[in-house]
């Protein structure tokens, strides 16, 4: 365990010392002959939006300054990002002053869009893909998706998931959304031996009224309560009051829930450099005022940061849980998955799931060349607490990933292919 | 009829010629023991590089000459060279910078000026070269505007990959050309262009 936690630790190391990158672009403005000139107005046109406050900040910091091309490439990066729209083009004209120019990014809204979210083959677990469609309209946005997933979790939920949205609720630092989800499950059979009749749910239907506040960019606060009603079948039908016969009941399981969320960019897509820290920690509270059959608390702190250089890219994560009290299966902790332990079968980890959970890993990459490590643990009582690792190669461009991974263990050791998008 | 046929005839040559000239595109050209190149009918600062230019953005452009002698497998030199050129909005003039050693820099320039300066720098010191040893060379330019550019052109964010935007990508016509040449031009010796000059397609 000290072990996992000195990994942690050194893993987590180049969190504290990361700051914004200098942006300084020597030579950049020698070769392009209107850095001489004064950007007299920056504006940003096209779509029915309000800038976050940050950004309406650097977008007019470039008024009065020397004419820098790269900086504006950046910002039109930002904003793709952050208006979440595929398109900004960049129009420089002349201003109405000597000597000074215009600048105006041209934002293009999507109205509608078809999403292929995320797709997966492992060797293991078959495959898992999730697509949707969604449409923007006046500031909202209605999503509907269809999936499959066996790697996530436990168990294999297949289903669909619809979502509105609205970004921006008075003022944009509130977020509202609302989010349906039902899905039939699978269990894999060393699941299905090792749980407890009772435990293992045939349906699963989520809502999820949510609200995100931004305390300031680029901390976010989600908060909201989530509503479960799952469909555990009974070992055998039995005799109801009017006479006939049920073969399931349904239970809740109603939480609470808050995420305190943490991402920050520095740097550019097309720069030299670029590092990005995503850091979140989230709790959930199922409690008896939400008339829920489960009580129970879990909290989840995850942690991730990216640094590349020229072709050269480090990322180092870590994630750690807890679970207190009795919690759905889906609730539970489970390492073996595309992102942790690859490599390891998560039903020869815990067929169950456990209720804490210490995990971190690091990849190395250049150009198209992939390598990883991994490192955790999943238990639920100390005793049992077992240490692992795993470690692999392969190819990732962009979103799409080849990779073949082998757990760290004595003996026979068979590898997992993971081949697929956005895992 | 024998007039007529005649006129065909005439006709039939002044085609080829106008054809064989239309192909021609680079012209080369010997003096002070260095060879020269020019084409005057290519024009790369066109499309979407002048797109770019005159929306302010720096465009860099490769070129690349090679010359072989005696035989077409026996590479007597060859010159690789950055060009970034960039438009002046308030003048309507190019700028012209030579990254590579000796860096030159040039500024004032009409779009075709920009271009011949960018040809004459990569003339080639050809000593060493016998006079009647066959030549022959190749010319190439590249735009680097969409060179590393992202796999699907922005299709994938962070939600996932937009079949939307995939469908808009492939649906459009074929990408303005980025891309010049080569231009062959020989076999030729350096007797026949101090003689006249060398045409080459």
């Amino acid at each position: 365990m000290k072990t996992l936690w000195c990994l942690t630790l050194i893993l987590a190391a180049p969190l504290a010392g990361c700051g914004p990158l200098d942006d300084d672009e020597k030579g950049t403005g020698e070769l392009n002959v209107n850095s001489r000139y004064t950007v007299e107005s920056v504006h940003v046109n096209g779509g029915n939006f309000r800038l976050p406050e940050p950004l309406r900040i650097l977008i007019n910091s470039f008024v009065g300054e020397k004419f820098d091309r790269s900086a504006l490439d950046k910002v039109a990066d930002r904003l793709r990002a952050d208006l979440h729209v595929t398109d900004v083009k960049i129009s420089v004209t002349r201003g109405s002053d000597p000597e000074h120019v215009s600048v105006e990014f041209q934002v293009k809204p999507q109205t509608f869009d078809l999403l292929m979210g995320r797709s997966l083959y492992a060797s293991k677990e078959g495959w898992s893909g999730e697509g949707g469609a969604t449409v923007n309209v006046h500031g909202n946005g209605i999503t509907f998706g269809l999936l499959s997933d066996g790697d996530s979790m436990l168990e294999r939920y297949a289903g669909i998931r619809a979502k509105f949205e609205r970004k921006n609720v008075g003022t944009d630092r509130l977020h509202l959304r609302f989010e349906f989800e039902s899905y039939h499950e699978q269990w894999n059979l060393a699941t299905l031996d090792a749980a407890q009749p009772g435990e293992i749910y045939r349906t699963r239907q989520v809502y999820s009224p949510m609200a995100t506040v931004v305390i300031f960019q680029p901390l976010e606060l989600d908060f909201g309560v989530s509503f479960a009603r799952l469909r555990v079948p009974f070992s055998a039908p039995i005799q109801t009051e009017g006479g006939g016969a049920a073969a399931a009941k349904t239970e809740s399981s109603n939480a609470v829930v808050s995420t305190l969320r943490y991402h920050q960019r520095w740097g550019s897509e097309h720069g030299q450099e670029q590092q990005e820290v995503n850091a979140s920690y989230g709790i959930e509270a199922g409690s008896n005022l939400l008339d829920t059959d489960q009580v129970f608390t879990r909290h989840l702190l995850r942690g991730r940061y990216k640094n590349r250089h020229a072709r050269n890219t480090v990322e180092v994560g870590f994630l750690s849980g807890v679970l207190h009290g009795n919690a759905p299966l889906y609730q539970r902790f489970a390492l073996g998955d595309s992102t942790t332990l690859r490599g390891w079968n998560k039903f020869d980890l815990d067929p169950l799931g456990g209720s804490h959970v210490i995990h971190g890993s690091i990849d190395y990459g250049y150009r198209f060349l992939q390598v990883f490590y991994d490192a955790g643990a999943v238990w639920d009582r100390v005793q049992d607490r077992e240490p692992k690792q795993s470690a692999g190669v392969g190819f990732k461009k962009e979103c799409f990933q080849l990779a073949v991974a082998f757990p760290l263990r004595s003996g026979r050791a068979t590898p997992i292919f993971y081949a697929g998008m956005k895992f | 009829m024998r007039t007529i046929k005649s006129w065909w005839l005439i006709l039939a040559f002044l085609s080829g010629f106008a054809l064989a000239m239309m192909a021609e595109e680079m012209i080369l050209n010997w003096r002070d023991n260095r060879l020269e190149f020019s084409a005057p009918r290519v024009h790369f600062l066109g499309g979407r590089p002048l797109e770019l230019l005159h929306n302010a953005a720096p465009v860099p452009f490769d070129f690349q000459v090679t010359l072989w002698s005696g035989s077409r497998t026996h590479v007597f030199q060859k010159l690789t060279d950055r060009f970034v050129i960039s438009y002046d909005l308030w003048e309507e003039k190019f700028r012209v910078i030579k990254t590579q050693s000796p860096v030159r820099r040039i500024e004032h320039l009409s779009a075709v000026d920009a271009e011949k300066w960018c040809w004459q720098q990569m003339s080639m010191d050809v000593n060493g070269v016998g006079a009647s040893e066959p030549l022959w060379t190749r010319f190439e330019i590249r735009a680097e505007d969409a060179k590393d550019g992202p796999l699907f052109g922005g299709s994938i964010n962070d939600s996932g990959v937009s079949l939307a935007r995939l469908i808009e990508l492939f649906s459009r016509p074929p990408a303005q050309q980025s891309h010049w040449g080569p231009f062959d031009v020989g076999p030729f010796t350096l007797d026949e262009l101090k003689r006249s000059v060398r045409r080459g397609s």
